[in-house]
Order: structure tokens, then sequence, then C-alpha cells
């Protein structure tokens, strides 16, 4: 008996409304957690895995030596490497491309590298004007790897003792 | 293929050291002919003072065996120099007896005296201390060491110094 | 037999075995998988790797499996703890020295010590002190060296003295210290000496001319079969991406067991070369013009068609397959052109009416090991079937007598009985000599014909002794090689040679050059008979005769004529004043764009289906592997077409295997059962060849010389072989007599023509001749590859 007059006057008191309006003023007073996009991003964890970059040493000489693990272990077939023989007697490759229309960014690269030479960065906005440009090019893949050195490096020095 | 009739890597080997790989080559059967090859780059190496290259290409030449066959011999027997080395070969023994009676000391002496290290020849290519030598069979005269295929056992600084003023 | 055999038990499992077989060898039959790295099937037993320690009932230790022989009531372990213990600590031995640079090793992803360490090795070595390191050695440039990766097997040690003959590589120094090398800076000099890199279990021995181009895993393998000696080796082809990476062997017991020669090895590095045809190309006025295949195709019909038949000729590789040379003569003589062959390097014609329908080794491949005696007449087998040579040498490390009659007195690897090196008049005295001794031997007379010739043979203590052995020895065999065949009198030595083994009863082979050229003779690629050995209606004439001015107008097949044929001043000449000439090369080579009207592009033996017919007649057939640049077409599809275009009946053949099988029904309809090689000599009659006067030209096709593929393949070229080929040699003593010096540069003039090489002074060589190379660039503007020469200082 007493729910059912419960009932009739929440009919007409909007009790539903002040229950919500109790919520949104509750967090009216609290600390705003929303990201203003683009302008604020999200904090992202060292392995975070975004575009890829090739690593050098700091003598500036190029990380990779030509393995084709990563060629090996990439399940979406994206990568292709060809090899040979530098004037030095090293192993070097011809050609070193990811599509990125194929590429899952599932970091086995990273993982076979043997050198720590491919590696994924945490750059994630990026986009393609023209066709064609999805393929990483060797000369692409160490650009970026020469421009975000510092922060690849810090990356991985963050992650190491978890390793 | 190439080749003149008249010259043979052989050549070089002196009358001397002919007879003397001959008679080595007496003591085996006529097919084991590789056998005599230690005597045979002995007795090279004791008329020339090591082996070069050119003298264990005689060797396999005057044997008949393949020339890198001689060369493996030759790099095997620590006896066997390769490279040209002082008039008089010292080898002093560290092996366990006598490193425990001194045998130490005795490098160190000569080492300071002669003014080289293990391996090396004296400038006016009198001595040559040679690199390593492990056990000589002279433990109950240790310490001991060998000076051109002689043994001094019993040694001190002092007898050390004694042999070396009396050898040339 | 049964009292041989003895039961083991392994791993519970009961085995038979004969008695004192190795232990491995056992278990490897029965499928009982022991890790190892020094034992090798084909070579002796070193025990010196450890790995397949295995432990054995009542043995205190556990015992190499590759140096216990079985024995009655034997019971074996293979991976009890003991056993794997021990097989576990020898792989910790054994990669304390080793280096981890998998990633950059070229035997990575098919290295026995990865695949061996997957299963025996610690994930993480307990070894921290200092590795060694060890000196690379340059051993020439077929094989790249990186020894600190060695675990020293010797097994190319062994190789190198058990099979290929040529003890180069030993282990120097000992202990820690030990190195395989040569020790002093030398190449590897043995035609076979690639098989180390198949060999090597590491990466320590590893293909110089590929390197870091592949992973193994992603290379396709195809199977296949050498085209550039009679053998007819059983390959791998690697692909990558359509492109050949690199050759491996094919196991064959029968013809080329696990081994390949070097040859056959690296001649895929042609394939790309520079001037590698990759579209059909006409001649206008002087220029040369990229066409299509319809342009190109019209032309070659109508430019045929437009000259006389009896004026023209076709010249056909004995590189080819037999598809491509039955087609091609199926075409040609559908036109009415008589004139083609592929005896490319032969000038004596006389008695081909006598040659076996097919003229192949006499016998199976394998039973050149049985043989007792051998007599090599003009053929320097080593080099030119390099794993015919192996098994004769089997069969001489076995007690078999090998002797040569040769031009030169070539290095053999095994011991050789008899030899005499004799300029081509003497070579015929020499086996008339072994002729005659044979005759007086068997107590019966010369035939008829033979008489002069028997009258004036050489008479000596070799000459005896040869017939003696080949009349003693049991599978006895007279061989006819390459430069028998290219002998200025080839008839008379096939004559001697037949009689000789009439007499003694040996076997006579031909080893002739080219892969097919025992079966260019079953698809009619003669001028005197057709497909099957049919007869012709009219005979074509010989090369001699028809390669001359007044050519009208010619095919060739693969062929460059400046580098493959006898005589080439000749025949440039003639193909030069020939109104047309059409040339199906893979190569545009700059003898041909000289001479030729046509080129069309076709396929190599990597890249088409095709069939060879090897030496002892074994019929091969291989599917293409490599993806043919630009317009290549397989030539026997062209071919094809070219019957289709011309109007001939019988061109509608769809695959190679059709035109295989027409041809194989060519025989069957022929009834030809079997084959011989015994020389009928009715009525033949040998006249004495005349002394000759002068310095004498000999020299034959060096073993990296012999097709247009193997010219181009870069790292061959760079082998000592082929530069000490390239050298004009003389006898010492004939040299001072000349007054010339070892390295001097000279000229040859031979009938108004001449040529500049440098001189090698070389006792091979019989005195009063002149050893020039053929098929090399610096004698190709020369004439015939016999005769009288001058040689002047230049």
């Amino acid at each position: 008996m007493a729910t059912a007059i419960l009932q009739f006057f929440k009919t007409f008191m909007l009790w539903e409304l002040l229950v919500g309006l109790k919520l949104t003023g509750r967090h009216l007073f609290r600390r705003k957690i929303t990201v203003q996009f683009p302008e604020e991003n999200t904090p992202i964890s060292p392995r975070f895995r975004g575009l890829h970059a090739l690593r050098r040493y700091p003598n500036g000489e190029e990380r990779c030596i030509a393995c084709k693990l990563c060629e090996a272990v990439c399940p979406a077939l994206a990568i292709t490497i060809e090899s040979a023989l530098r004037e030095d007697g090293t192993r070097r490759t011809t050609r070193y491309d990811i599509d990125l229309f194929k590429c899952i960014y599932c970091g086995f690269c990273e993982e076979a590298c043997p050198v720590d030479s491919i590696v994924e960065t945490h750059i994630q906005h990026y986009h393609f004007e023209s066709r064609g440009e999805q393929i990483m090019t060797k000369e692409k893949l160490l650009a970026i790897g020469d421009k975000y050195e510092a922060e690849i490096a810090a990356a991985r020095a963050a992650d190491a003792p978890y390793r | 293929m190439a080749g003149n009739p008249t010259q043979r890597k052989s050549d070089v080997l002196n009358a001397h050291v002919r007879a003397e790989i001959d008679d080595w080559l007496s003591r085996y059967p006529q097919d084991q002919r590789q056998s005599a090859v230690l005597g045979a780059l002995r007795a090279v190496q004791h008329e020339h003072g090591h082996l070069t290259t050119e003298l264990m290409d005689a060797v396999a030449d005057y044997i008949g065996m393949p020339e890198i066959a001689v060369y493996e011999v030759a790099s095997f027997y620590s006896m066997f120099e390769l490279e040209p080395v002082g008039r008089h070969t010292i080898s002093v023994c560290t092996n366990v007896s006598c490193m425990l009676r001194g045998a130490d000391q005795i490098l160190a002496h000569l080492e300071q005296r002669l003014g080289i290290r293990l391996g090396e020849t004296t400038p006016d290519g009198r001595f040559f201390l040679k690199r390593e030598e492990e056990c000589l069979a002279a433990c109950c005269g240790a310490p001991m060491m060998q000076v051109d295929h002689v043994y001094y056992e019993h040694l001190t600084p002092e007898k050390v110094d004694e042999i070396l003023d009396s050898l040339e | 037999m049964s009292e041989d055999l003895v039961n083991i038990e392994v791993d519970g499992i009961p085995l038979k075995a004969k008695k004192g077989t190795m232990l491995i060898r056992v278990t490897d039959e029965a499928g009982i998988r022991i890790p190892r790295f020094c034992y090798h099937d084909k070579l002796s037993v070193a025990a010196n790797c450890r790995m397949c320690l295995v432990e054995v009932e009542k043995a205190p230790k556990p015992m190499p499996a590759c140096a216990t022989p079985v024995a009655e009531g034997m019971r074996v372990w293979t991976r009890s703890p003991k056993a794997l213990a021990a097989q576990k600590a020898t792989m910790e031995f054994l990669l304390i020295n080793h280096p981890l640079d998998c990633p950059v090793c070229d035997q990575g992803g098919e290295c026995e010590l990865q695949d061996v360490s997957m299963g025996y090795g610690e994930g993480i070595s307990r070894y921290s002190e200092a590795k060694r390191a060890v000196k690379d050695k340059d051993i020439g440039p077929l094989i790249a060296t990186e020894m600190t990766r060695c675990i020293h097997c010797t097994r190319c040690v062994r190789f190198g003295e058990e099979i290929a003959g040529l003890r180069e590589l030993g282990a120097t120094g000992r202990g820690e210290f030990m190195e395989i090398g040569t020790f002093v800076e030398k190449s590897v000099t043995s035609e076979l000496s690639g098989n180390v890199i198949d060999l090597c279990p590491v990466g320590a021995l590893t293909a110089k001319p590929s390197r870091f181009t592949y992973r193994a895993w992603e290379l396709v393998q195809h199977a296949s079969v050498a085209p550039h000696d009679g053998v007819g080796s059983n390959i791998h082809l690697h692909t990558y991406n359509g492109r050949v990476m690199r050759v491996v062997p094919r196991h064959n017991e029968a013809v080329n067991e696990t081994w390949i020669s070097d040859r056959d090895r690296f001649s895929y590095t042609g394939l790309g070369a520079a001037d590698r045809l990759t579209a059909p190309m006409i001649r206008e006025g002087d220029q040369w013009v990229t066409t299509d295949w319809e342009t190109a195709l019209t032309r070659v019909v109508e430019g045929l068609r437009g000259q006389p038949a009896e004026a023209c000729g076709a010249l056909l590789s004995p590189q080819a397959s037999v598809e491509e040379l039955y087609l091609a003569q199926q075409w040609l003589r559908g036109l009415g052109v008589r004139n083609l062959d592929h005896r490319l390097r032969q000038s004596d014609f006389s008695d081909q009416d006598r040659a076996p329908l097919f003229p192949y080794l006499g016998d199976a491949l394998e039973a050149l090991e049985q043989t007792r005696a051998c007599l090599l007449v003009g053929s320097e087998i080593r080099k030119d079937q390099p794993l015919a040579g192996h098994r004769l040498r089997k069969a001489a490390l076995g007690g078999a007598r090998v002797m040569a009659i040769n031009p030169r007195q070539v290095p053999f690897n095994f011991p050789v009985a008899e030899t005499v090196s004799a300029d081509p008049r003497g070579m015929v005295l020499a086996l008339a000599g072994v002729a005659r001794a044979a005759l007086e031997r068997a107590g019966r007379t010369a035939p008829e014909g033979f008489k002069a010739l028997l009258q004036a043979a050489r008479t000596d203590e070799t000459v005896r002794a040869m017939a003696q052995a080949l009349a003693e020895g049991e599978g006895a065999r007279v061989l006819l090689g390459v430069q028998a065949h290219a002998h200025p009198h080839f008839a008379l030595l096939r004559a001697l040679a037949g009689l000789v083994c009439e007499t003694t009863g040996a076997t006579l082979g031909y080893l002739p050059d080219g892969g097919n050229g025992a079966g260019a003779w079953l698809a009619g690629a003669v001028a005197h008979r057709g497909p099957a050995g049919e007869s012709l209606d009219a005979a074509g004439q010989t090369p001699d005769q028809w390669l001359q001015p007044g050519l009208k107008g010619c095919l060739l097949l693969n062929v460059e004529p400046d580098m493959d044929c006898e005589d080439p001043a000749r025949v440039m000449k003639a193909l030069g004043s020939a109104a047309f000439v059409a040339a199906l090369t893979p190569f545009a080579g700059e003898a041909l764009k000289r001479v030729a009207h046509v080129l069309l592009p076709v396929a190599t033996f990597a890249e088409t289906s095709g069939t060879y017919v090897n030496v002892e007649g074994r019929w091969q057939s291989v599917a293409g592997a490599a993806q043919p640049p630009g317009e290549t077409r397989p030539a026997w599809k062209v071919l094809r077409v070219l019957g289709n275009m011309s109007g001939l009946e019988g061109f509608e053949y769809l695959s190679s295997e059709e035109v295989r099988d027409a041809l194989k029904d060519r025989l069957r309809a022929a009834g030809v059962e079997g084959f011989d090689t015994v020389y009928r000599h009715d009525g033949a009659s040998l006249a004495v060849p005349e002394a000759s006067r002068g310095l004498q030209r000999i020299g034959a096709v060096g073993p990296y010389g012999v097709d247009s593929l193997v010219r181009r393949a870069a790292p061959l070229q760079a082998t000592q072989d082929a530069g000490a080929h390239a050298l004009a040699r003389i006898h010492p003593r004939q040299a001072r007599s000349l007054g010339l010096e070892e390295g001097d540069q000279v000229e040859v003039r031979q009938e108004g023509l001449s040529a500049r090489l440098p001189l090698a002074l070389d006792e091979a060589i019989p005195e009063g001749c002149l050893w020039l190379p053929v098929g090399v660039a610096a004698t190709r503007h020369l004439g015939r590859s016999h005769g009288a020469v001058e040689l002047n200082k230049v």
C-alpha cells in the first residue's frame, strides 16, 4: 500500500530527474577527466605500437643487418626485404619496405629483431595523401628513426625492467 | 701443371739434409713415406734454423705428400719453429714440479737478464725464449730448462747466468 | 649373407644389421635420429665432433655412434639420461667458441649446428670468457669463409682428400689454435670445390656469389638437371621472386651421388648477364631495333623462305634440350633445310655413317666404378665431365689401371698407369700402337684397311702395357673424350678404338661435350640421320662443308658462332656473307649482333621445361624454375610457332612433354630397343696421317668456356682454372729454342690470322706443339683448332 502511495507521488514530482541531477551535480564539482583532443593526448605506454622506424647506432651506422627475421615473423606479410653484400663486407638491406595497409601493428617485428633495429614508435597520427605513400621505404623509416631516436631510446629504457 | 722439368720444389734441400731424410725414409715401409715427415722436418729445421713455407714445400715434394699435410704437422708440434728465432732456444719448464720448485723465478730472471719476454728473441739474435713449455720429464731435477736439446737441472739464478755466459 | 647379420637393439627396437656396420648407419636406416656433425655418409669416419655419443650396454663410457661397429646382442640407448648428458655436454663445448651471429650468417635457417642446438643446447651459456676469433681466409671466388664459426668437423678436409683428390684444406695448429685453412694464401682449385659449402655443417664455408642475398627459408626449390656436361647432374634450383639464387645438388646415387661440379653450381650466375636478351630484335640497316614477337617471327619465316634451302644451314647447341633439337630439325627439314648439326666442335666427319645410332658411354655411369682398366682418348675427364671423372677416380683408387692418350699430360687426381701425350698425329699412332699390340697379344691379324696404319704405329712399352691392361682388365673400356671428338683425325681414333675394343673385349664409350651431346643424335640433330637414327632421303652436308662463303641462310640455336664452333674465323666469315641469319639465343653477344639479322630471346635451362639425355642414356625431364626475363620465350615454343607459321604439319604440341613423347614414339616406331657402341670396321680403310711441319696448334675448350651461360658466369671466370686456361702453353724447351719466357705476350699467326695472348711454359705440352685455348675471347678470331701456327714475341 505504502509503495503504491510513494509511486503515486513520484509520478508528478519528477523524482527520477532529481536523482539524475544529483549525479550531474556531484560531477559538477569534481576534477574534469575529458581529454581535449587534438590539443591534448592521452598518455601512452612505452610499449605503444605506432608507426615503424629503423634505428641507427650512435656512430650513425644503421642497425639493420638484413637477417629477415621480421619479414619471416610478420603475420600480415607486410614487410619486404632484399639484401646484398655491402662494399665493406657487411650484410645490409638494399630494400626494406613496410606496407602500412597490410600491417596490423602486432609488434612481432620488434620482438624478432636481434639488433633492435625495427621498432614501433609512439607516433599514432599520420596520414597519406596519395597512393603508394603507405609503403614505408628504408629511407623513410630511417628518417623517422633519426628524428625520434631520443624518444625511442627513452621508451626502450622505460620498458627494459619488465623484459 | 706448369713448371720447368729442371726445377723442383725440393731443390732447396742440400745433400746433407737429403741424406738424413733418406735415412728416415729407409726406416718405414715404401708405402708409408709420410711417416718420415717428422724426422725430415727436424733435419731441415736443424739445418736452416726454422721452417719457411718454401722449406716445408720442399719436404712435401721430396717425400711426396700434399703440402698442406706438411703444414699441419709443422704447425701442430711446438718443436717446429715457423718464424725466424735466435741461435739458442731456451725452454723453461713451468709445469707443476718445476713450478713448486721455483720455475717462475727462473723464468723471471731469464726475462730480466735477456731483456725479452716469452716468445721473443734477443735483439742480437743469440737467445730465443720459447713461448710455452710443458713438462719435459725431468721432474727429479726441478726446476729445469732445456737449451738446444741439452737439459740443465736444479737451476738457480746464478746457475742460469753461468749457462748463458757459456753460450755463444 | 644371413650369417653376416647381427641382432641389435636400439632404444628398445630390435634391428638387424650387417656385422661391422657403423651404428649410426644402422640407426639412420631405421629412422632413429642421432645428432652428428662430422659424420657424413660419403666420407671416412673421423669421430672428432663427439656429438653422436650414445649409451651402449656394458661400455663404461658413451660411445660415438659413427665409429662403433655393431655386434651381436648389442643394446644401445640414444636418448637415455647418460647419452643425453653426453650429447648436451658436447653441444655446450661446441657452442663455447661458436659466435652468436646467426642473423648475419648465410647458413642461418639451414644450419646443422642451429638445428641440433635447438634440441641439445642450453638457453643460456655458462661460458663467460673470451671467445676465440679466427682470421678469415681468401680461398677463391667461389667459397666465402668465416672461420670463427668453424667447429673443426674436418668434413671439408676429408672431402678434399677423399672425393676431390686434391688435398688443399687442412687443420693447422693445435688445440685452441687449430684452424681450418690452406695455411698459405691460395685458392682452392678443385673442380668440385663447391661441395664443401653443402658439407659444412655451420656457416664457416658458404657460397660467395650468392653471399647475403637470401635466407634459406624464403627460397623455393625446383628439381632440375644441369646441362653443361654429359653427366646431367641432378640439381635443385633455388629461386626467390622467380630468380635463381643458388644451385645445390639433388641426390641421385646413379648419376651424381650427392655432388655437383662447380660449373653446375655456379653457372646460374650468368643468367642475369648484362647482354641478356629480353625482347626480340631485328636489324634495320646497321641498327638493332627492339620489336614484338609477331614481327620477328614473320621476319624469320620469310627470311629463310627467301633463300634456297640447299644453301641454308643450322647450328644447334648440344646444350639444347631434346625437345628443342627435335622441333628444330622437324621445322628445318620441313622447310627443306638439310644442313643442320649439333657437332659444332667436330672437324672430321669422314666416318659419320659408322657412328652408332646413339654414341654414348656404352654403359651406366655407375659401371665406371667397376672398370678395372680404362683408356681415355682425348679426354680431360676430370674437367670435362667432373662427376664421371669422380667415378673413374673411385675405380682407380680401387686398383683399376686408368690410362690416357691425350694431347697434353693432364694432371689426374688419382694414380694413372700409363699416359701418352702427343700431337694429333702422335695420338693416332699411339692408339694404333695399342691396337697393334692388342692384335699381337690375341694372335690375330689386322683387318685389311688397318694394315698400313698399324705398320706405322708406335711400338713401345707404354702402348704394349696399355693393350695388356685392356685385355686383362675386367670391364675394360676405351673412352673417346671431348678432345677426341674435336680431333682432326676423329675417324681414325674411332676406328682404332673400335679395333682395340673388338680385340680386347673392352667397351667403347663416347663422352661428347654438352648436356645433350649424345641425346642430340636421337633427336636427329645431325646432318645424315633423322630422329631415332632414321635414314634420310638425302643427307645434309656437314658443317665444314656448308659453313663456307656462299651460305645463304642460317639458323643458330643457342650458339655463339665465334666461341662454340670449330674454326670460328671460317664460321664468322660464312655467316657474315649469308643473306639471312636468325638466332634463337638467351644472350645478345657481340658476335651474334655482328652476323645475325634477327635475335629471338629464348629461355635458358633454368627457365623452361625440357629433357636431357645423359651419356648413359638416361632421359631426365625437368620443369622450368625461374621467370624468364622480359619477352623471353622457351625455345621449343618458338620453334613450334615457327613450324605453324611455315604452314607445316605436326606442330600442334601444347607441352614439352608432348614433344618428348613424340620423339619417343619415333624411337619405338623405328624399333630401337637397346643401344650399343660396337664399331663395325668392314670396309674401313685408314690412311696414315701425314707428318706435320712446324709448330702444331693443339688445344681444347676449357671447363668454364663450354657454353654461353658458363662463359657469362663471372665467379667461374674469376677462378684459377679459367685464368690458367686463357694462356698459350708451350713446352719450356721449345720456348727456350724460340727465345720465349714465361709470361711473355706472344702473337700467334695462323693462316693469315693472328691473336695475342700471354704465354705459359708447361712441360705437359708435347714438344712441337702450342696449346691454345678454345672458347675464349683471345683466340676467337683464329681458325682451325689444329694445324701449323707461328709464334712471335710481341
